[in-house]
């Protein structure tokens, strides 16, 4: 069963189209990644999925209901610019966000929140005293009090170190297992593989993946080989059928040119290097971001 | 609703809580008491130091008569019956000879003695003030001093001049003193109220006189204070919600509350701080006047009238000024938007002398019925001594709300619409897009 669904949606500024003709559905109980460019058109999908925003044409149901001007209920956002009361007390401004959202059994909620992102010794204190990457997990906290059933997250590991986005990262795991259904956008890909169920790409306002990540990468089949050698990036040089290189430094990830076989670029390094490490597999979800977004594919694009 | 509440005791709160709001709560009496306490001051501690005039009888007839009333006055009048003290400047008056040769350079170099100060004034008595008719020009009584418009004292002069003229035209006449009394007997015409029924009773109230006090402090006091809570709580609403704007609180909130539940929570918010003011002042106004037993002033039939037309007030400017403050991106665009959005509040201050004047005339009857200014014209002649008629506050009130409801549902769709846009300029063409056309 779906809790949204998105069909033929336009959304035009002006005379730019932010989102073109979008069809999406988002299965209830997963996680959903969008990605895309900056400026592609994800945050307008979001604000138009939590009817901030609202379409020029097209069809949108979120949980059942059609568009329309009543607020979504059971839902938690977390917005790309964050926005808290300065001087507001963190007790008090959650309860203010849990109050807002209906939530019950606020008091113990909102401690059992603080002290599990390690906050509760700052509930009297005052939101400006508090850091960057504080005020992003109070936010959090505001988003998911109430036990949201829809839970929207726009960036919501940026600017956090990685211990802080591995906490998060788990409790949005943990909210899933309970039944939440959880769509966030990144542009951290490599969090978006291992966590999403679905991945959704946008880019210049229109659909351009879609599906489970395995689903994805099939459409672009084994083409990508990584490789280590004594010689590294150097022994790639003057090579024939490589498409593209990206060095990692000590590890190599080459996309083949269409029909090359893996074999023949195996042989020719062989004649130059010790290899210690040779895998044919399908693309990242960050490489295939790239094919698509990258200056030289809108370039192709245009012509 | 639940969600306007929880965002009426936020603003509520945020807005009372803070430092500023307590002091100003405390500063505002104090700076307007402070004002009329000066003036008691001031009228209570008069300078007492000698006073230099120097008088020029060209008639010949007022050397004497001021030199004996100067001489009661001084010695008298500014004595304290009680404790012997001072109360007043003594006058000490230095007759001088017309200069029938150079009288401009008599008057220039008496001026020039004024200017160095050992002069407080100089007078000049006319030749022809005893019989003026056909010798206008000769009967005058001038008063030289650097303020003389200020300058109270020369009422003191005028007085004593004319009285004394009375004296002699009635000796001329050889009418005895008590003719001269009659003669002269001035009658006040008396500001009364209007006889009225008492509603409880039904007995017949006596009419009451009429005072200053009545009728311009009271309707004074009652602008003010409607202004000042406007000031207090609708005109912020512009700045706050730009803020909220630019810090992206705004977003945050649109996903749980609708554009117009914001914008009422927080208007509604600044009614709440604005009631919560008007309470403490009017309490305290109302306790104050029964304390100096001065309860007539308390205008409790206009009160009740007051308060709802206050909370309209607030909510048409306040929602006004919200939607205006969507619109802004930064203080250059809140300071070009604020004064546009302050005229309901700013231009009845311009009317508060003809409106007292003549509170049923045609102009403050028509200012009182557009919707706009009818809030603060309409209680300022409901709360003078003049009773206006019943139909008007009921029509007044009645174009307000209509006026209210309508700013509401305009400011709603412009706030609505202009909240989530960043960048474009707040203009006439803006404003209409975002309200006609979404």
């Amino acid at each position: 069963m779906n809790i949204i669904e998105l069909s033929g949606i336009t959304k035009t500024f002006g005379s730019v189209a932010a989102v073109n003709d979008l069809s999406l559905e988002v299965p209830k109980g997963s996680i959903y990644g969008f990605i895309g460019p900056n400026g592609s058109g994800k945050t307008t999908t979001i604000r138009m999925i939590m009817k901030i925003m609202y379409p020029d044409r097209g069809k949108l149901l979120v949980d059942g209901q059609e568009n329309n001007f009543e607020r979504l209920k059971n839902v938690g956002y977390l917005p790309e610019d964050r926005g808290l009361y300065k001087k507001m007390k963190i007790g008090e401004l959650l309860q203010f966000h849990g109050e807002l959202n209906d939530g019950t059994d606020l008091p113990n909620r909102i401690n059992y929140w603080l002290e599990r992102l390690e906050l509760k010794s700052y509930k009297d204190k005052k939101v400006e005293t508090l850091s960057k990457g504080m005020k992003q997990k109070l936010q959090f906290i505001a988003t998911i009090l109430h036990q949201p059933e829809l839970i929207i997250l726009d960036e919501p590991f940026g600017g956090l170190d990685p211990v802080n986005a591995d906490m998060m990262k788990d409790i949005i795991l943990e909210l899933q297992q309970k039944g939440a259904t959880i769509i966030f956008s990144t542009h951290d890909m490599a969090m978006a593989e291992r966590m999403c169920d679905y991945i959704f790409m946008i880019y210049k306002g229109k659909k351009v993946l879609d599906g489970t990540l395995e689903h994805i990468q099939d459409q672009y089949g084994n083409d990508t080989l990584r490789i280590q050698s004594e010689l590294g990036a150097e022994a790639l040089k003057d090579l024939k059928g490589i498409e593209n290189v990206n060095n990692f430094g000590k590890l190599q990830e080459i996309r083949l040119e269409g029909g090359v076989d893996p074999q023949q670029i195996l042989a020719d390094l062989l004649k130059k290097t010790r290899i210690s490490k040779f895998e044919i597999t399908k693309p990242s979800l960050n490489d295939i971001f790239i094919r698509i977004a990258s200056p030289e594919r809108k370039e192709a694009g245009n012509e | 609703m639940s969600k306007i509440w929880t965002l009426f005791k936020r603003e509520y709160r945020a807005a009372v809580r803070t430092k500023s709001f307590i002091i100003s709560l405390i500063l505002v009496p104090i700076m307007m008491g402070g004002g009329f306490a000066a003036m008691i001051i001031m009228e209570n501690n008069k300078d007492t130091d000698d006073k230099h005039f120097v008088v020029i009888d060209h008639s010949g007839l007022m050397t004497d008569p001021l030199s004996k009333a100067l001489d009661i006055r001084n010695k008298e009048e500014i004595i304290h019956s009680n404790t012997g003290e001072k109360t007043d400047a003594t006058y000490v008056v230095e007759f001088l000879e017309p200069d029938f040769q150079d009288p401009e350079g008599q008057r220039l170099g008496l001026s020039q003695r004024v200017e160095n100060q050992e002069l407080h004034a100089f007078i000049e008595i006319g030749p022809d003030i005893l019989h003026p008719a056909g010798e206008e020009k000769q009967a005058y009584l001038k008063y030289y001093s650097q303020h003389s418009f200020n300058d109270q004292i020369r009422y003191w002069f005028q007085n004593v001049v004319n009285n004394k003229l009375r004296e002699f035209r009635a000796a001329e006449l050889n009418l005895d003193e008590a003719q001269a009394e009659e003669l002269l007997w001035w009658i006040n015409v008396e500001g009364m109220g209007l006889v009225t029924v008492d509603k409880k009773t039904g007995e017949q109230q006596e009419a009451e006189k009429t005072n200053e006090l009545q009728s311009f402090l009271v309707p004074y006091v009652l602008l003010i204070l409607m202004f000042m809570l406007v000031m207090m709580s609708a005109i912020p609403q512009l700045s706050s919600v730009m803020e909220e704007k630019n810090e992206k609180i705004a977003e945050v909130l649109l996903g749980t509350i609708t554009p117009f539940q914001f914008m009422m929570g927080k208007v509604l918010g600044g009614i709440g701080v604005s009631l919560t003011t008007a309470a403490i002042y009017v309490g305290a106004g109302v306790f104050t006047l029964k304390y100096m037993g001065m309860e007539s002033l308390i205008p409790v039939e206009v009160l009740p009238w007051f308060f709802i037309f206050t909370v309209l007030f607030i909510l048409m400017v306040g929602s006004g000024m919200a939607a205006l403050g969507a619109t802004c991106n930064d203080n250059k665009d809140a300071q070009s938007l604020t004064f546009p959005g302050i005229l309901p509040a700013i231009i009845p201050m311009f009317l508060i002398a003809p409106v007292i004047a003549d509170p049923t005339g045609p102009l403050a009857t028509t200012m009182a019925l557009i919707p706009p200014f009818t809030p603060t014209v309409m209680v300022m002649r409901m709360a003078s001594s003049v009773t206006i008629p019943m139909w008007q506050p009921v029509v007044g009130l009645l174009g307000v709300i209509l006026f209210t409801i309508f700013t509401v549902w305009i400011g709603a769709r412009i706030f609505r619409t202009a909240i989530l846009i960043q960048g474009q300029k707040p203009n006439l063409a803006t404003l209409y897009k975002y309200a006609f056309k979404g």
